[in-house]
């Protein structure tokens, strides 16, 4: 009785294989390096998307930005007393922050302003400030920040560079423990007061109002409230800002779409170069075959076993490098361009966060693909008389 | 046992290679088919084991009409009834004596002490045994025939059809295949030889000799 799996046919494949070891290993390291150059771009950028959602937990329901010729400006605090009014508004706040750029590090700093007895817009604000207190010219900084001055010699204060090249110095008060999100990981807190000071804000200024909503459902009737009443100002809501992280971080950005069409664009000339037929040796040996009493789905299957062994392999060898390389490696140069070479978030270590669908995508673009590549040329030979092959 | 009826074969730019022909071989005979080159007669042998289709005619083996048969079913009849020796050996040269053996065996998924016990005996048959693990293309001539010959016994084989098998054999080895196929003739094969090898006119286990020229029997 015959067995299921044609262990023959198999050995056969694998021999055939390794008959062409040298063009066989090239379309080996081809196919896993793709595979990994895009599952490690997925893998990146999955773990991104999930730090921005729970970034975006913290976020308040609709931010109001004032702009000038098209240019983001400092808005009047009075307006967020005034939003306070609006039928479903819950908490309105006058927010001050912004960057700051400490070039002896060459790294970003966020500067966020709080009051120390008016809830904040933020989640993330309102925990820090239940836990510590502020003071006119002290700092709260998060623990990275805090290595980060150590390392400048910056242990009890710190000197801030305001807009008119004058110095503020401002006492390290206290550490926060740097938060699970990345995002917030290169943050200090301060006073508003103080935060104006180095912005250079006047006393009326802020830089945004954050508004939080009673009822979620209303958040688009309120944002339209208050375009109605700020024709002039941008309103954004929390989904505006989701989408806007998504397509950031999604495939359909520029940078994704770059490395998907190389990455396709190189592994369809390998199809191409494939179904185009195969060489006078090959022709050949399939005649024999044929001509032995191999009949064509015995041919058919050597060949798929042949092209299953490269492209599964293939795959596999690139999801598994891309799992070091992005996990364990915590993914080297390619990092740098999804956080924008700033210094202290290369700290940051990515999480891992895999979507199948991701993986599932992956696998049917290169071993279907592939193997059906494979059969085609073969399947074509095969069904010819084995005579006229032979000759 | 092997009947072309008004057999006539034509390929592709037109060229005649059979014209109407009608033979008849009986079980356990051995015939050879004389003739020059391009006369048609590996075409006869083509068309017997199913590689090919006639133009017009009918090819009936064992009863079967294989010229009508689909390619599934004219190779299956091909691996079980018919082993084949031709010209330029055929084998794959990269792989192995003993892989090259067993390739019609292959796609049976036979278990593996019968494929051993084929293996083995035809090893031995062929003198091969020593060389069973050497590449093929690392042989002499003589040995890649004895190859091909182990190859086309592997199946056992009612039919053993050889195209211009001593063509690229020297005297000594023309011999030795000779004694090959004399043993076949023991075993009651029917071997049909397409030569114009004057070696195989005067052989005294040959049963007949037809001759084959423009495409008819002449």
């Amino acid at each position: 009785m015959s067995r299921v799996i044609n262990f023959y046919l198999l050995s056969y494949s694998i021999g055939s294989l390794k008959r062409e070891k040298y063009k066989n290993i090239f379309l080996f390291v081809v196919i896993s390096l793709l595979v990994a150059l895009l599952a490690s771009t997925f893998f990146l950028s999955n773990a991104m998307k999930s730090e921005y959602n729970t970034l975006i937990d913290t976020y308040p329901d609709i931010v109001l930005q004032n702009q000038k010729a098209g240019v983001a400006a400092t808005i009047e605090s009075s307006i967020a007393d005034k939003l306070l009014l609006l039928d479903g508004v819950k908490n309105s706040e006058a927010r001050v922050y912004g960057s700051y750029y400490f070039n002896h590090a060459d790294s970003e700093l966020t500067i966020i302003g709080v009051n120390m007895f008016t809830p904040s817009c933020s989640s993330f604000i309102n925990d820090l400030m239940q836990k510590h207190s502020l003071h006119r010219g002290e700092i709260l900084v998060s623990s990275n920040v805090k290595n980060l001055f150590n390392n400048y010699y910056y242990k009890e204060y710190f000197n801030f560079i305001k807009s008119d090249g004058s110095l503020k110095k401002m006492q390290i008060d206290e550490v926060f423990k740097n938060s699970k999100n990345f995002f917030n990981k290169n943050t200090l807190v301060m006073l508003k007061s103080d935060a104006r000071d180095i912005f250079d804000y006047k006393e009326y200024e802020a830089r945004d109002i954050a508004i939080d909503v009673a009822n979620r459902d209303e958040v688009v009737s309120i944002a339209l409230k208050i375009k109605r009443l700020y024709p002039h100002m941008n309103v954004i809501t929390k989904e505006d800002l989701q989408v806007e992280y998504e397509n950031l971080y999604n495939f359909k950005s520029g940078f994704f779409l770059t490395i998907f069409i190389i990455s396709f664009f190189t592994f369809f000339i390998i199809i191409y170069d494939k179904l185009s037929g195969l060489n006078g040796e090959k022709r050949r040996e399939i005649g024999i075959l044929k001509a032995i009493g191999w009949r064509v789905g015995d041919v058919l299957n050597a060949k798929l076993y042949e092209g299953a062994i490269l492209s599964l392999s293939g795959y596999l060898t690139g999801i598994i490098l891309a799992f070091v390389y992005v996990y364990l490696l915590n993914a080297p140069l390619l990092k740098n361009i999804f956080l924008y070479s700033n210094n202290l978030l290369k700290d940051y270590t990515i999480h891992l966060s895999v979507e199948y669908e991701t993986l599932a995508l992956l696998f049917f673009l290169s071993v279907p693909i592939y193997i059906v590549a494979t059969i085609i040329p073969s399947w074509k030979i095969a069904t010819l008389d084995a005579d006229e092959v032979m000759r | 046992m092997i009947e072309l009826k008004n057999v006539s074969k034509e390929y592709e730019g037109g060229v005649k290679a059979l014209n109407r022909v009608s033979l008849k071989f009986t079980e356990g005979e051995v015939v050879v088919l004389k003739g020059m080159s391009g006369s048609g007669k590996s075409s006869i042998l083509s068309l017997i084991a199913g590689l090919c289709k006639p133009t017009e005619g009918e090819v009936v083996v064992d009863g079967k009409h294989i010229s009508k048969l689909a390619d599934h079913f004219a190779t299956s009849f091909r691996r079980e009834n018919i082993g084949m020796i031709f010209q330029k050996y055929n084998l794959i040269v990269d792989l192995s004596v003993q892989e090259n053996i067993l390739l019609p065996l292959v796609p049976l998924n036979l278990k593996n002490d019968e494929l051993e016990k084929r293996l083995n005996r035809e090893l031995e048959r062929s003198n091969l045994v020593s060389k069973k693990d050497i590449q093929v293309k690392k042989l002499s001539g003589g040995e890649q025939q004895r190859c091909a010959i182990a190859r086309a016994n592997s199946n056992n084989p009612k039919i053993i059809l050889a195209d211009e098998p001593t063509a690229n054999l020297d005297e000594k080895l023309s011999l030795e295949f000779i004694a090959s196929l004399c043993e076949m003739k023991r075993e009651n094969r029917t071997i049909i030889i397409a030569t114009h090898d004057p070696l195989f006119f005067d052989l005294d286990f040959v049963d007949r000799i037809v001759e084959v020229g423009y495409g008819k029997i002449v």
